[in-house]
């Protein structure tokens, strides 16, 4: 499995998706990336659009 | 259509949200008979209660079409209303807050802080606030085996962290407490200013403007000093930031540290007391918990749903629109229900039960949308670190005495909560 995973920041709440970790409560298996989640999810915790997330380091 | 006047009266009620079964049995009732209804309770303006998680959430997300500021963003009543509109020349607020404007001056007040309230930021908090934390639970192995957890240490520990964030001296934090409860517990006498007994519809706004007022003064002084002398904490952002390349307007700016100073441990609080609550009611969730303390963050959410320690805001529709098939018009005044919305069967299974396994767990407690909590992850921080170095040392726990909540509508929980506990 590559080691490149990105960590992506809801710009309204600050909730962090972490392509490593994914986010079981979404249904997003760990190693998920940021481009194979769909174009109308939304932020789990405000409902910020996939759109308005931004790639960060951290 | 109108909802019952029974249930209208229930949901407005500060007692019905200590009695809690009260409360939640006309919310169960109304998500079941009329989920979206209009309610005109005796003294108050007619508003919408919507009960349903779906409805709020599409509520919130529409911040341009329901706002926040343009009527009260709390229930009031008509007399309250025109009393807080003289005393503020015609504004409906006596704060201005986050929490009462709307865009763009949201936006830019958010975007003032929002960097230091982030995760990547807060992370570097967690080995003080987990020092606090231990100081807190030392304190309470001391007691020896019975205290009061809500006012002996739910209470105190998220108001240390938040104080210290702000940078108020430890020795000003009776004073904030005794403020805070002022405000959130206006409708309870043993924690409001004035120490009377309310109806639900009596007003309390010469009382609340005055412990408002004396907020003000005190962040005034703090404000002064953080100009002359900047420090690496919130204060200092506020006293120093700029909108559009101008210092705060000096109002919004006092309302700013109020709400930090006042949501900013309150409803860490609650979530705290009364998660311990469900757990001394639950024992099979303790033992659980004990056996597997990868729990905790599960613990956190469901405590911050089960409390929902936020009973309401309101927001006003800013044009005609419709919600569950009914028009609202521009003008109307909704009251968005977070209890009703986590215990929303549509989304939870079980949603009487106290789950610390509970996933997913959707609950909309922090709010949803643009005025979403600015300190979610702060305080989900707070208390994940807080179980963390509780739950090792706590052997068992159990209520010594009746534990009671504050009377309130807005911002409450447990009041008091004897427990009996041993722990190493």
């Amino acid at each position: 499995m590559s080691s490149d995973f990105k960590t992506w920041q809801c710009r309204t709440c600050g909730y962090l998706y972490d392509e490593a970790e994914g986010d079981a409560t979404e249904g997003f298996a760990p190693g998920t990336r940021w481009a194979d989640i769909p174009d109308d999810w939304e932020c789990p915790l405000c409902g910020t659009a996939k759109s308005d997330f931004d790639m960060v380091e951290l | 259509m109108r909802i019952a006047q029974d249930l209208a009266e229930t949901i407005i009620d500060p007692a019905a949200y200590a009695d809690e079964t009260r409360v939640h049995d006309a919310f169960t009732k109304l998500r079941a008979e009329t989920p979206l209804g209009i309610a005109q309770p005796a003294g108050f303006d007619p508003f919408w209660v919507v009960t349903k998680h779906a409805d709020i959430q599409l509520i919130e997300r529409q911040n341009e079409l329901f706002h926040n500021g343009d009527r009260s963003a709390t229930l009031t009543t008509i007399d309250a209303d025109k009393a807080v509109r003289e005393m503020m020349g015609g504004s409906p607020h006596l704060v201005r807050s986050l929490v009462q404007m709307d865009n763009p001056d949201h936006m830019n007040y958010r975007r003032l802080t929002q960097n230091w309230f982030m995760p990547q930021n807060i992370k570097k908090l967690e080995p003080r606030i987990r020092e606090i934390a231990k100081t807190f639970i030392d304190r309470m192995a001391a007691f020896g085996g019975e205290c009061d957890f809500a006012k002996d240490v739910a209470l105190l520990f998220p108001l240390h962290v938040i104080m210290e964030i702000l940078g108020v001296p430890e020795a000003d934090e009776p004073k904030m407490l005794k403020l805070t409860q002022e405000l959130f517990g206006a409708a309870d006498p043993e924690l409001n200013r004035t120490g009377e007994e309310m109806d639900k519809s009596s007003i309390t706004v010469d009382s609340v403007a005055d412990t408002i007022a004396e907020f003000m003064e005190y962040f005034n002084a703090i404000t002064e000093d953080r100009r002359a002398n900047p420090r690496d904490d919130v204060s200092s952002v506020i006293a120093n930031g700029k909108i559009n390349g101008e210092p705060l307007d000096h109002f919004a700016a006092m309302s700013y540290y109020i709400i930090a100073a006042t949501a900013g441990h309150d409803t860490t609080s609650h979530t705290t007391s009364g998660g311990m609550w469900a757990l001394c009611e639950s024992p099979d969730q303790f033992a659980k918990l004990k056996s597997n303390l990868d729990l905790i963050p599960s613990l956190v959410d469901e405590s911050i749903r089960w409390v929902t320690p936020v009973k309401h805001f309101m927001r006003t529709a800013t044009d005609d629109a419709e919600v569950r098939g009914q028009k609202i018009a521009k003008g109307d005044w909704l009251m968005l229900c977070y209890p009703s919305a986590n215990r929303d069967e549509e989304l939870f299974d079980d949603p009487f039960t106290f789950d610390v396994a509970r996933s997913p767990n959707k609950h909309i407690s922090m709010g949803y949308g643009a005025h979403v909590c600015i300190g979610q992850h702060l305080a989900r921080m707070e208390m994940r670190i807080f179980w963390e170095e509780l739950l090792p040392r706590l052997d068992s726990i159990e209520f010594s005495g009746q534990p009671t909540r504050t009377n309130g509508n807005f911002v409450c929980g447990p009041k008091a909560m004897p427990v009996r506990y041993k722990m190493q």
